[in-house]
């Protein structure tokens, strides 16, 4: 059920179609550089770019549409959430703009709209109207090269599978997206190490969210056991203190 | 008493200038008021407001634990004062908050939408359920002032014990969680900071921080008013946060050394120096002073450790929170001055409502009074501003208020224009040119001087058109820039970098160079790259038919060179791969391509690209035409 994109980085030849197939069908604005801006090309008006490499290599950017998303399990209202479809979407009427979205996600893809006084949180999301209804995202329906490629997830992963075994001395063994922090929807096939893309050249395989889980599981048992270790310290104090009263009281002798 | 009213002065003077900075950042946004980034969305706001006030709160829940729960009786005289502390420390957090949140008027969706995956989330309930907590721990105190509620504060007081032992179990959860909201950034928290164990090592510092934060506050307000300090209870206080502050290091030191981290405190980066003096001053030299007993019992000493720890210890808040992931996302960040007044003001106006607290009601065993605001002292002008301020009991409350409203306008006329546009681009700068009516102008706020013939653009757009660059209604705004006419500057990206054309330390030519004068310069009517790179040649292509073309930009023109042959050939020929782009762009680039061509096909030119919204249309029509001539002929 789960679609997906897969980026083949050998096919692309830098036309930026995609980049501009991408402002037209989200009506994003002009853009203008920016102090606030990353160098990578994406901003709240572009939700994907190309990076360009020595040797014409051409990157494209984009968010990553993780199967389990850090930032969906950092929104503290769930503003962020992971559909059916595989996209990861975005709802501006419940977010409070905390930006704890853009601190937790390993690749640096949300952006924020800096320069507004109401603020939204930017990045791509599948062209989620679209693929709901069946259509192709714009960026991969006007690749003019078959780069990127939409798709169902499974079926795209063994399409790449098949591409490294046909062509082992063409591509490096590995499908960027397959296994990295629990999956993404979005692959990347490359002859070149695509490590620049996030911010760790080696993500592991554990989702993010196994990092916070532990403590967030552990939070009942810490209410309640610091509040049965504070009643249980109370109780003993107390009772030492008229243990205490006890014995003294026949001596006639009261320390108070 | 001139110390309390010099002190609220200044804090006065802090907050009437903080509020005129906030007002700006509601009005104009966070890029026009902080230098955050989308590589550091967080910043002092969150390190120093939040993350740092929430633990600089922490002596609430320290001294009532210490006093009702472990029933040492000779703390009462700080568990008031320090209730009060943590209840105004927590709404400053809130306070503080607002202006950091992008959208704080949808705060109460946390009520509503929940996520229990969200440390942030559980974060959020305890600090406004602790906050509740601590108000009706707290409203006993000033209740005693109103007999009609003394049934409500009978009832609070019978419940006390329960809201205490609530108020613990609360703080233990969120002062821990703030640690585990920075548990999913593996990737950017440097290693010395990132822990598994990272939300006990946040409860444990909270702890030393609270009781040290009841010292420092406890020996600022009595010096503030003259009284004397409890040195003795100051003292054990010290003694409890030795503990406290050795079980704190022990764990995190245990913790580096067992995953294999020590060689990088002594690596002699950034992080290793913010890491090294965070823990000199958090716990090492704290830890020396509280040591000796002598020194212990000296308030010079009492107030310097118990400083050190605040500092030290919401320096740790300020470097989880994201001083130490600047080396992994590669930015540079430094609070712009807005971000430290709006800091400030928050601080000093939690400052303010906690003396006046002191002062009113009955925190201490006696009321600490301003002599000079009782009605006994002579009436007297006021020697700094010259002006009668009115009788006694009003003269400092009209000082104050003067200096909030003098601050408040301050601020608001130092307001830089640049801040004021938000943008986060320069203003214009326009100064006069040798030419008569030429102008030299920043126009695009891009650092890029212009010259601007003012004259020949009044005569181009006509005498009652100076509004499409003047007067428009925008605050502070003064000159429209120029690429809201010449739309195409910022359009014209990809192969052709119109900025590296303009600029001095690129091309260095000069507009006309490209476009013909008395013509609206846009793309479609420059002239063509080939009449100033001539080399960029084609042996089989026809130069005379490419200058017919416009240049819509450097890679369309090139573009056109080769494609609308390569269409009409592919259409001739039933050679549809020929049309496609990639019979260029592939790894074998056709031998009729020049040298030069080829190897500029191959550089890696441009890096990040802007907007690509080609006009379709122009190509269109103008490779019909060629069409038509090319089958005709």
């Amino acid at each position: 059920m789960s679609k997906a994109i897969l980026t083949d980085i050998t096919k692309c030849i830098g036309c930026l179609k995609c980049v501009s197939a991408c402002k037209e069908i989200n009506k994003l604005e002009m853009d203008v550089p920016r102090i606030w801006q990353k160098n990578d090309g994406l901003s709240a008006e572009n939700w994907t770019s190309i990076i360009q490499k020595p040797d014409r290599h051409y990157i494209r950017k984009q968010c990553r549409h993780c199967l389990e998303p850090a930032c969906v399990t950092a929104c503290p209202v769930g503003a962020l959430h992971k559909t059916e479809e595989g996209a990861v979407i975005y709802n501006n009427d419940i977010c409070l703009g905390c930006r704890y979205c853009m601190m937790a996600c390993p690749y640096g893809i949300p952006r924020y709209d800096w320069d507004e006084p109401v603020p939204y949180v930017r990045k791509c999301i599948l062209c989620y109207n679209y693929i709901k209804e069946g259509e192709e995202p714009a960026c991969t329906k006007i690749c003019p090269e078959g780069a990127t490629i939409f798709g169902e997830r499974d079926e795209l992963l063994k399409i790449a599978h098949n591409r490294i075994k046909e062509n082992p001395d063409k591509y490096i063994h590995k499908v960027w997206g397959e296994h990295e922090i629990g999956g993404t929807n979005v692959f990347y096939l490359s002859d070149i190490d695509l490590g620049f893309l996030t911010y760790k050249t080696h993500l592991g395989k554990e989702p993010l969210e196994e990092t916070t889980a532990p403590a967030m599981k552990s939070v009942p048992f810490a209410f309640v056991g610091m509040g049965g270790f504070m009643l249980g310290l109370n109780w003993i104090i107390r009772r030492r203190m008229e243990m205490s009263k006890k014995q003294n009281e026949p001596g006639g002798e009261k320390d108070e | 008493m001139n110390r309390v009213q010099n002190t609220k002065l200044v804090l006065w003077l802090i907050t009437g200038f903080a509020a005129a900075v906030g007002l700006n950042r509601f009005i104009f946004g966070l890029g026009a008021t902080t230098n955050l980034t989308d590589s550091t969305p967080w910043g002092l706001w969150i390190g120093f407001d939040v993350m740092g006030g929430v633990a600089l709160a922490a002596g609430g829940f320290v001294i009532t634990a210490i006093f009702y729960i472990m029933k040492r009786e000779e703390f009462h005289p700080l568990v008031k004062p320090a209730v009060l502390t943590a209840f105004l420390g927590y709404i400053a957090v809130i306070f503080g908050l607002m202006f950091d949140l992008g959208l704080p008027w949808n705060l109460w969706n946390i009520f509503i939408h929940w996520n229990f995956h969200s440390p942030l989330f559980e974060v959020g309930w305890c600090v406004i359920l602790y906050t509740t907590v601590l108000m009706l721990e707290f409203s006993p105190v000033p209740l005693e002032e109103f007999s009609r509620y003394a049934k409500v504060r009978n009832f609070l007081i019978r419940y006390r014990f329960a809201l205490v032992l609530l108020g613990i179990m609360l703080s233990t959860l969120h002062q821990s969680s703030l640690g585990s909201l920075f548990l999913i950034m593996p990737f950017k928290l440097h290693p010395l900071w990132y822990s598994n164990i990272l939300p006990v090592q946040f409860f444990i510092s909270a702890i030393a921080l609270g009781l040290m934060m009841v010292a420092f506050e406890s020996l600022t307000s009595h010096w503030l008013y003259k009284r004397e300090p409890d040195t003795e209870l100051i003292a054990k206080l010290g003694k409890a946060t030795v503990w406290v502050l050795l079980t704190y290091v022990g764990i995190k030191m245990a913790d580096i050394v067992l995953s294999d981290k020590f060689a990088l405190i002594t690596d002699g980066s950034r992080e290793s120096f913010l890491f090294i003096s965070e823990i000199l001053i958090s716990a090492f030299i704290p830890l020396v002073i509280f040591s000796f007993p002598k020194l212990r019992k000296r308030n010079k000493a009492q107030w310097i450790a118990s400083f050190m720890v605040v500092f030290g210890i919401v320096f740790n808040r300020i470097n989880v929170g994201g001083l130490t992931m600047l080396s992994a996302t590669g930015d540079s960040y430094t609070p712009s001055w807005m971000e430290i007044t709006i800091s400030l003001g928050v601080v000093s106006a939690a400052a303010l409502v906690f003396l006046f607290v002191i002062e009113h009601f009955n925190i201490w065993d006696l009321k600490p009074q301003d002599p000079e605001a009782s009605p006994h002292t002579a009436p007297s002008f006021d020697y700094s501003s010259r002006v009668w301020l009115g009788t006694p009991d009003i003269a400092s409350l009209t000082k104050y208020s003067l200096a909030f409203v003098i601050s408040f306008a301050t601020g608001m006329a130092l307001m830089p224009e640049k801040q004021l546009h938000g943008k986060g681009i320069e203003e214009i700068t326009v100064s006069r040119s040798s030419g008569k009516d030429t102008l030299l102008i920043n126009g695009n706020r891009d650092d890029c001087l212009v010259e601007f013939p003012h004259k020949e653009h009044i005569a181009r757009l006509g005498e009652d058109n100076c509004s499409k660059c003047h007067h428009l209604t925008l605050p502070g705004f003064k000159e429209n820039s120029c690429w809201e006419c010449h739309y195409s500057m910022y359009k014209t990206i990809d192969f052709f970098k119109h900025d590296w054309h303009a600029s001095a330390h690129g091309a260095n030519i000069k507009c006309d160079n490209c476009h013909i004068n008395n013509v609206q310069r846009e793309k479609e009517t420059a002239k063509t790259c080939s009449e100033c790179h001539p080399l960029y040649e084609f042996k089989n292509a026809d130069l005379q038919s490419a200058s017919r073309y416009f240049a819509l930009s450097y890679t369309d023109a090139l573009h056109q060179l080769c494609v609308s042959c390569h269409v009409v050939k592919a259409y001739e020929l039933e050679k549809q791969n020929l049309g496609q782009c990639s019979s260029c762009h592939s790894a074998e680039v056709h031998e009729h391509i020049s040298e030069n061509l080829k190897w500029e096909i191959s550089l890696p030119h441009f890096n990040s690209v802007i907007l690509p919204k080609i006009d379709n249309e122009i190509i269109k029509t103008e490779i019909s035409k060629d069409e038509k001539e090319n089958i005709n002929n």
